[in-house]
C-alpha cells in the first residue's frame, strides 16, 4: 500500500512545524535525520543540488548568527565592537541557539526536498479540493528547481565554450541576472499556453483520483499529532 | 465554408514601432491544410497568436481589423473561451508543459474545458495513442527529451478535439524521422491546421495552401501548386530542393581537431560514446549527423572541451569554441555588443565587426532579450566566433532559423572555414552542407 500524496504532504509539513516548534537540540536533530533518510529515496543526480543549498544555508545559520546574537554570558571568544551591529562576541548559548536554528532550517529545507522530489505534484493538485489555482501555482514553482539548475548549467556551458572561465562567487553572480531573466520569460509563455489551453475558465472537472486509503487517514493523524506534540513536548 | 476569417489585421506589439502584422486578410476553410512560410520575425507567430485570440487579450499592443475565429469574434473572445475550438502547439515544448506526469498533461486540456470526469482518461489515451506516446503516459514530463516531449504538447491539443489546429515550427526539436512521423499524424487528423514550419519540403507536401509573410504582409496565398512557381521566382531558398553556391573543399589535410578511441558515458555503465575516432581539418566544415539521443552533442561538447572523455585522447590544434543549442536562451549581458565584447576583452573594433558579420550592427546597443529570436541566434554565433576559433563547433545551429538564414549561416560559415579553420556542426539537418559528413561511427558522403 502507498502513502497518497496529500497525506504525504502533510506529514512533511508536519516534521517541519515540529522542528520549528521543538526547543531541544536532540529532537529536532532525530526530526533531520528522519528526514534526511526519507529524501535518500530520491534519486542521488537530483538530490546533490537540494542537500548541497539545504548544508550551505544551515552552515551559513550556525557560523554567521553566533556573531550577530546578543545571548548568555559564557564568553567563548570576545571580538571587536561594530557600529549597528555592536559587540562580536561568540558565547555557549549563542552556538546552542545557532545549532537549533541551523537545524531547523535543515529540517525545512529536507521536507521540502522530500516534497519536491518524491511526491506527484499533478495527484497533489487534483486532490485540492479547495485553492486549486494555488496549489498549480506551487507545483510550477516546485518545478522551477530543476529547471533553473539546468539553466544554470547552460549558461555556465554557453560562456565556457567562449573560452572563458567561470569561477569564485562574482563569476556565478554574474549568471544570477540572466537566470531569473530567462525564468521569467519561461513563466510568460508557461502563462500564455496556460490561458491558450483553457485555464482559467468555469466549470472545470478533474480526473478522478485514488480513493483514500487507512494508511492515509494514519498519515494524517499522525501528522497532527507530530503538530501538537512540537507544541506541547518536543 | 469558413472556419476562420482575417479582416484587414494589424497588429503591434506594446512599445513596438512597426506593425507586427499588416493588414492581413484571409479565410480558412474547415478541414484544409494550410503551410504558413516566411522569414523568423515576419510575422508567422503573431498570425498564430490573433487566431487563437492570444493577441491582443494576452500580449495587449495595438490591434486593427477583425478576426473571427467559428463565429466568434476574438476582441471579444478570451483565449480560454476560444480553447475548444482552437489548440495551439507552441515552439519550445519546455515552456508549455503543466503538468509532472505525461498522461496528466495530455488531460489538462479537457479538464479546463470541464469535460465529464468519466471522459477524460479515455481521451486523454487517445490522443497520446494517435502521436505514438501512448507508452510515455506514466512518465514524469521533466524525463522526457525534447521529442518526446513535442509529440505529448501535440496530444495535449489534439485530445480537445480542436477544429483549429495551429502549429507554430513544432517539428523544431526532432531530427528527420521525428519529424516526417509527427507531421505525418497532422495529416491524419481532419481537422483545420494551420503548419509554420521552416522544414519546407513536408510542410509543402503535406499542406494544399501556402501562405508566404513577410515583415508583417502576406505576400502570397496560393494552392500549393502556385505557390512552388512563385517560390521558385522570388524565394528559391524555400523550395526543397534548393542548393547553395559555396566554396570548393579545402585541400588542407591538417587536422584542426582529432578525437582517438574517445569513450564517454553521462552514469557509469550506460555509455554514450564508445571508441569514437573523428577528425575535422583545417578549411572544412564538417557535419555529425545522427538521431535524437546519438549522442551529437555529447560529441560537440568533448570537441569543445566542455566535457572530459573517459578514455581516448581529444587533441586540438589551437582554439576551441562551442555554440550550444538554442543560444538565444543563454545570454548573459545586457547588451548586445558587451555579450560580443566578453570573449575577445572588451576590443569594441572587432566585437563591432563580428556584430556586422552576423547582420547585427544596429543591434549593438540594443538588450539582447529584446531582439527577436532568430536575431539572438545570430548575436550567439557573433558572441563565439569573434573570437576567431582554430575550431568552431555548432550545436543544432539551425534549429528554428528559416530557409534563407539557414542559407547565409552556411555561407558564413564556409567562408569562416575557408579562412583555414575548422567548423564541426553537429545537426540532424540533412539539408545542411557541408565538405563531409560523419554519422556518428562511420563516414557517410562527401559532399560539396
Amino acid at each position: 500500500m502507498r502513502l497518497g500524496p496529500g497525506p504525504a504532504a502533510a506529514l512533511l509539513l508536519a516534521a517541519a512545524a515540529a522542528a520549528l516548534l521543538a526547543d531541544r537540540v536532540a529532537t529536532i536533530g532525530a526530526i533531520v535525520a528522519i528526514l534526511f533518510l526519507v529524501c535518500l529515496r530520491a534519486p542521488l543526480r537530483r538530490l546533490r543540488a537540494y542537500l548541497f543549498f539545504g548544508l550551505v544555508s544551515s552552515l551559513g545559520v550556525m557560523v554567521i548568527s553566533p556573531f550577530l546574537a546578543l545571548e548568555g554570558g559564557n564568553v567563548l571568544w570576545s571580538g571587536p565592537v561594530v557600529p549597528v551591529l555592536g559587540p562580536l562576541d561568540v558565547t555557549v548559548e549563542e552556538l546552542a541557539i545557532a545549532a537549533e536554528n541551523a537545524l531547523r532550517l535543515a529540517a525545512v529545507t529536507l521536507a521540502f526536498t522530500a516534497y519536491a522530489l518524491l511526491l506527484d505534484h499533478d495527484q497533489l493538485v487534483s486532490s485540492a479540493s479547495f485553492a486549486r489555482r494555488s496549489s498549480l501555482a506551487v507545483a510550477l514553482a516546485t518545478r522551477l528547481v530543476p529547471t533553473l539548475e539546468r539553466d544554470a548549467t547552460g549558461l555556465v556551458e554557453a560562456v565556457r565554450g567562449r573560452g572563458l572561465a567561470v569561477t569564485g562567487v562574482r563569476g556565478h553572480a554574474r549568471l544570477l541576472s540572466p537566470l531569473v531573466a530567462g525564468s521569467l520569460e519561461r513563466a510568460f509563455n508557461l502563462a500564455e499556453a496556460m490561458e491558450a489551453r483553457g485555464f482559467g475558465r468555469p466549470g472545470r472537472t478533474r480526473v478522478p483520483g485514488p480513493a483514500w486509503s487507512g494508511l492515509d487517514r494514519a498519515a494524517l493523524v499522525l501528522a497532527a499529532l507530530l503538530v501538537l506534540g512540537g507544541v506541547l513536548w518536543l | 465554408m469558413a472556419l476562420a476569417r482575417v479582416e484587414r489585421l494589424t497588429y503591434a506589439y506594446p512599445g513596438a514601432g512597426r506593425p507586427a502584422l499588416s493588414k492581413i486578410s484571409l479565410e480558412l476553410a474547415v478541414g484544409e491544410s494550410v503551410a504558413l512560410l516566411g522569414p523568423s520575425g515576419s510575422g508567422k507567430s503573431t498570425l498564430l497568436r490573433a487566431l487563437a485570440a492570444l493577441v491582443p487579450h494576452f500580449h495587449g499592443g495595438r490591434f486593427g481589423g477583425r478576426v473571427e475565429v467559428a463565429g466568434l469574434d476574438t476582441r471579444r473572445a478570451r483565449p480560454a473561451e476560444l480553447a475548444g475550438i482552437v489548440a495551439t502547439v507552441f515552439q519550445d515544448p519546455e515552456d508549455q508543459v503543466v503538468m509532472t506526469r505525461v498522461a496528466n498533461e495530455a488531460a489538462f486540456g479537457l479538464e479546463n474545458l470541464g469535460v465529464p470526469a468519466a471522459d477524460i482518461r479515455p481521451r486523454a489515451d487517445e490522443a497520446l495513442a494517435a502521436v505514438g506516446a501512448l507508452h510515455l503516459a506514466g512518465r514524469r514530463t521533466t524525463d522526457l527529451s525534447g521529442g518526446e516531449l513535442q509529440r505529448v504538447c501535440l496530444a495535449g491539443a489534439l485530445a480537445v478535439r480542436p477544429q483549429l489546429l495551429l502549429l507554430d515550427e513544432p517539428t523544431s526539436q526532432l531530427d528527420p524521422a521525428g519529424a516526417e512521423e509527427f507531421l505525418g499524424r497532422v495529416e491524419e487528423l481532419g481537422a483545420t491546421v494551420v503548419l509554420s514550419e521552416h522544414r519546407t519540403a513536408r510542410a509543402l507536401e503535406l499542406c494544399s495552401r501556402v501562405l508566404f509573410l513577410d515583415e508583417g504582409r502576406l505576400l502570397l496565398d496560393a494552392s500549393r501548386e502556385q505557390a512552388l512557381e512563385w517560390l521558385a521566382e522570388h524565394r528559391p531558398a524555400y523550395l526543397p530542393d534548393a542548393e547553395l553556391d559555396l566554396p570548393a573543399p579545402p585541400a588542407s589535410r591538417e587536422a584542426a581537431l582529432r578525437l582517438q578511441g574517445v569513450g564517454f558515458a553521462y552514469e557509469p555503465g550506460l555509455a554514450v560514446l564508445d571508441d569514437l575516432d573523428l577528425e575535422a581539418r583545417r578549411g572544412e566544415v564538417l557535419v555529425l549527423e545522427g538521431p535524437n539521443g546519438s549522442g551529437k552533442t555529447t560529441v560537440a561538447k568533448l570537441a569543445a572541451g566542455l566535457l572530459e572523455p573517459d578514455c581516448g585522447t581529444v587533441t586540438r590544434c589551437g582554439r576551441a569554441a562551442y555554440l550550444s543549442q538554442d543560444p538565444g536562451r543563454y545570454l548573459v549581458c545586457e547588451r548586445a555588443l558587451d555579450e560580443v565584447a566578453l570573449a575577445v576583452g572588451g576590443d569594441r573594433e572587432r566585437t563591432r565587426a563580428a556584430l556586422e558579420l552576423v547582420g547585427l550592427g544596429w543591434a549593438a546597443e540594443r538588450h539582447p532579450r529584446d531582439l527577436s529570436s532568430g536575431e539572438r541566434e545570430r548575436l550567439g554565433l557573433a558572441a563565439v566566433a569573434v573570437a576567431e576559433p582554430d575550431v568552431l563547433v555548432l550545436d543544432e545551429p539551425t534549429r528554428g532559423i528559416d530557409p534563407e538564414r539557414k542559407a547565409d549561416l552556411a555561407r558564413w560559415l564556409h567562408a569562416y572555414a575557408a579562412r583555414g579553420r575548422a567548423v564541426l556542426v553537429a545537426t540532424h539537418d540533412r539539408g545542411f552542407p557541408a565538405h563531409r559528413r560523419i554519422g556518428l561511427g562511420q563516414e557517410v558522403a562527401i559532399a560539396a
